[in-house]
């Protein structure tokens, strides 16, 4: 008996009792409708982690931060003269390796324009800073060198900034205005584009639900971006990115760093930096560039280690492994789900071939073999199994709508066309597999006791 | 060398601590192109016999061959082989699949022979046309009369050919003239040329074919050829 004959006669068999085959499908069809959901839901928060860490400049951003120094170099530590320009200098003196660098000062600032009046946080910076931090001009220009050589009165902002200091000017372009940071005149040269994930782009270009989607990543105090914890992170560093201020580091040193009043008595010029940034050229050869700058550090601190490396690399890889025990512990629900459902499949089998002993009869005396009814039985329950599979595939995508409509905020899942195959063959496998046993029954009845049954 | 021979076979059952002897030594010979009917009274072993001929079961002891093959140890797919090619069996309660029409019904040997389904359909419509059945191919057997449904039997037991045709109590289940008309298709398939055997009760069927063989408590214990007979009318 050819394959094509036993699947029809597999799917008449179906047919033929519709609704308990159905009753039987059910586990098989929670079981990939729930695997699918799974891995798409996991997708689509691998696939916001990814965009949120590539907003924040990817993992081939590096950060120099500050550390303890060693107790053994304890009693000389104030030789060495902290985090400087200097440092910067020589990172950007190592070829290949680094392809961008930027020492950062942190501003506390006062931003005026007309009427309206802000608090920032400025960042004084080198050019690098802006491709670094994957920043993209809209309207004017980003910084240059000439801007940090001359110690220009110029900044860059964010969307968010222009938007709150022109309130009534949507999208103004306010390239060429004068604001006042901190009492000094600042021109405005470039404006970033505004950022936001891929989510909410599309949602806005859809033109759906438009104003929430603004607001509520627009509003850092909006109570509905504390409502989710991993999506309000998301929104905050999209909101952080809108409101970015830059300036030349140098701008920043002469107007709000050259003196450094504690107390009564001023100590000086202050050129320690509050970052200090770097981006690795090939991730490849990620350790081997750490430890070139360290050695390039180790000079310029004078051989004090009071410095350390903080990346992306652990947090990205938390992540992943958050990822793989969600799809873990998902993964094991759908996995149960599937083998009651395929248990389901074997019994309702083994109803079957009891109830068609004298069917089995009869076709082994006109010459059926074992091996044929076995056949017969395997492509029944596989029909079952990737009819339910196909169901569960349907159903999956009604759990999406649904989880997508409960909480929009959230990342939406990402429907993988490998993910779809890994569910259904699943499916198709339990079919299978539950179908082996009552088919190896059925298989091993005799003719002549099957014809006397009944 | 005759087409079937059955060397001192036997076949027991063992139910709890009894056995019982159902045949218990039966020698035969059966040549090609002959008509026998095997008699007995009920339990006599007439339809183990039967199912042994029939290569639906194999004997306890002795050896059984069929058109040259030793049976009595075959595999069960050789047995299956044997049952589709060489073998047409005929049962007193039809033995019809309900869900399956006439024709399919008479294609299904052909089915497990791997005939395609163009030869299978041809030759299948030929059996149905001798029995007589062509208007109801696409019938199911629920919507057919008893002796309709054993014309299917026995076009499903013609289709493939087979050497032998094989038929315990044909006309058990049915009344006495359908019986009569079924009794006189097997005769038709004898005058053309098929080896026959069948197993009644009945020792006016029995009179009809050209053998007479009795059994009782698993024996033979006759074994006769009948006199000619004329032609029903
Ligand atoms: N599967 C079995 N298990 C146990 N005993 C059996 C089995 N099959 C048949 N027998 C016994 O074997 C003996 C012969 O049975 P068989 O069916 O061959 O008789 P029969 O001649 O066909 O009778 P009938 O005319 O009533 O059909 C009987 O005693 C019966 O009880
Ligand atoms: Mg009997």
């Amino acid at each position: 008996m050819n394959l094509w004959l036993s699947l029809l006669v597999g799917f008449k068999e179906i047919w033929a009792h519709k609704f308990r085959s159905f009753l039987t499908m059910l586990g098989v069809i929670l079981g990939v409708a729930s695997l699918l959901s799974m891995f798409s839901l996991t997708a689509g928060m691998a696939h916001g982690v990814r965009e949120y860490i590539t907003q924040l400049g990817g993992i081939e951003l590096v950060g120099v931060i500050k550390q303890e120094v060693p107790v053994e170099q304890e009693y000389k530590w104030e030789i060495s003269p902290g985090r400087t320009v200097a440092d910067a200098e020589a990172i950007a003196k190592i070829p290949h390796l680094v392809s961008l660098v930027s020492p950062v000062v942190e501003l506390p600032i006062n931003i005026i324009a007309g009427p309206n009046n802000f608090r920032y946080e400025a960042q004084a910076v080198w050019p690098d800073y802006l491709p670094i931090n994957k920043h993209n001009v809209a309207f004017g220009r980003p910084l240059s060198w000439l801007d940090v050589e001359e110690a220009k009165h110029v900044c860059v902002v964010g969307r968010l900034v222009v938007d709150k200091l022109w309130p009534d000017r949507p999208d103004y372009n306010a390239v060429g205005e004068t604001v006042l940071i901190n009492q000094r005149p600042f021109t405005v040269v470039g404006i970033f584009e505004f950022y936001e994930s891929d989510r909410d782009k599309r949602r806005r270009e859809l033109g759906i639900d438009k104003a929430s989607a603004y607001s509520s990543s627009g509003n850092l105090r909006s109570p509905s971006s504390s409502s989710y914890s991993r999506s309000s992170s998301r929104y905050s560093s999209f909101t952080r990115k809108n409101s970015t201020v830059v300036m030349p580091i140098s701008t920043a040193f002469y107007e709000f760093k050259s003196a450094n009043v504690v107390g009564k008595e001023d100590q000086g010029p202050d050129y320690r930096l509050d970052r200090l940034i770097f981006q690795v050229a090939d991730i490849d050869r990620f350790k081997e560039t750490l430890d070139r700058v360290a050695d390039m550090l180790r000079v310029t601190h004078r051989g004090i280690d009071d410095f350390g490396f903080d990346t992306r690399e652990e947090w990205f890889e938390r992540n992943e492994e958050y990822i793989r025990n969600v799809r873990a512990s998902g993964g094991l629900i759908a996995g149960i789900s599937l083998l009651v459902g395929g248990i389901g499949i074997t019994n309702i089998m083994l109803a079957s071939i009891t109830e068609r002993i004298r069917e089995i009869g009869v076709r082994r005396a006109v010459g059926a073999k074992g091996r044929d009814i076995f056949i017969q039985i395997v492509v029944e329950s596989a029909v079952i199994g990737v009819i339910g599979g196909l169901l569960g595939l349907v159903a999956s995508l009604g759990v999406m709508k649904i989880l997508v409509a409960i909480s929009p905020g959230d990342n939406a899942p990402v429907l993988e066309f490998e993910n779809v195959v890994i569910s259904f063959s699943f499916a198709v496998i339990i079919g299978v597999v539950s179908g082996i046993y009552p088919a190896v029954k059925a298989a091993r009845i005799e003719p002549i006791e099957a014809l006397r049954y009944g | 060398m005759a087409l079937i021979e059955l060397r001192n076979v036997t076949k027991r059952y063992r139910v709890g601590e009894q056995e019982i002897n159902a045949l218990a030594g039966i020698d035969l010979e059966i040549a090609q192109g002959e008509f026998a009917a095997i008699i007995g009274p009920s339990g006599s072993g007439k339809s183990t016999l039967m199912h042994l001929l029939g290569c639906l079961d194999t004997p306890s002891t002795g050896t059984m061959t069929i058109d040259g093959m030793d049976v009595s140890r075959a595999s069960s797919n050789k047995l299956a082989e044997m049952r589709n090619q060489k073998i047409g069996f005929v049962f007193q309660s039809f033995n019809l699949l309900v869900k399956l029409n006439v024709l399919q019904n008479v294609e299904l040997p052909l089915i497990y022979a791997g005939i395609p389904s163009s030869v299978r359909r041809e030759k299948a419509l030929a059996a149905i046309e001798r029995v007589g059945l062509t208007e109801r191919v696409n019938n199911t057997p629920l919507q057919l009369s008893g002796g309709q449904m054993q014309r299917v039997a026995i076009a499903r037991a013609l289709v493939n050919s087979p050497k032998i045709i094989f038929a315990d109590e044909p006309t058990g289940n049915l009344d006495s003239n359908t019986g009569a008309t079924i009794l006189e298709m097997f005769r038709e398939l004898s005058r053309q040329g098929s080896t026959i055997v069948l197993v009644t009760h009945d020792n006016g069927i029995a009179a009809q074919a050209a053998r007479r063989i009795e059994i009782r408590d698993g024996r033979i214990v006759n074994d006769t050829i009948n006199p000619p007979q004329p032609v029903a009318a």
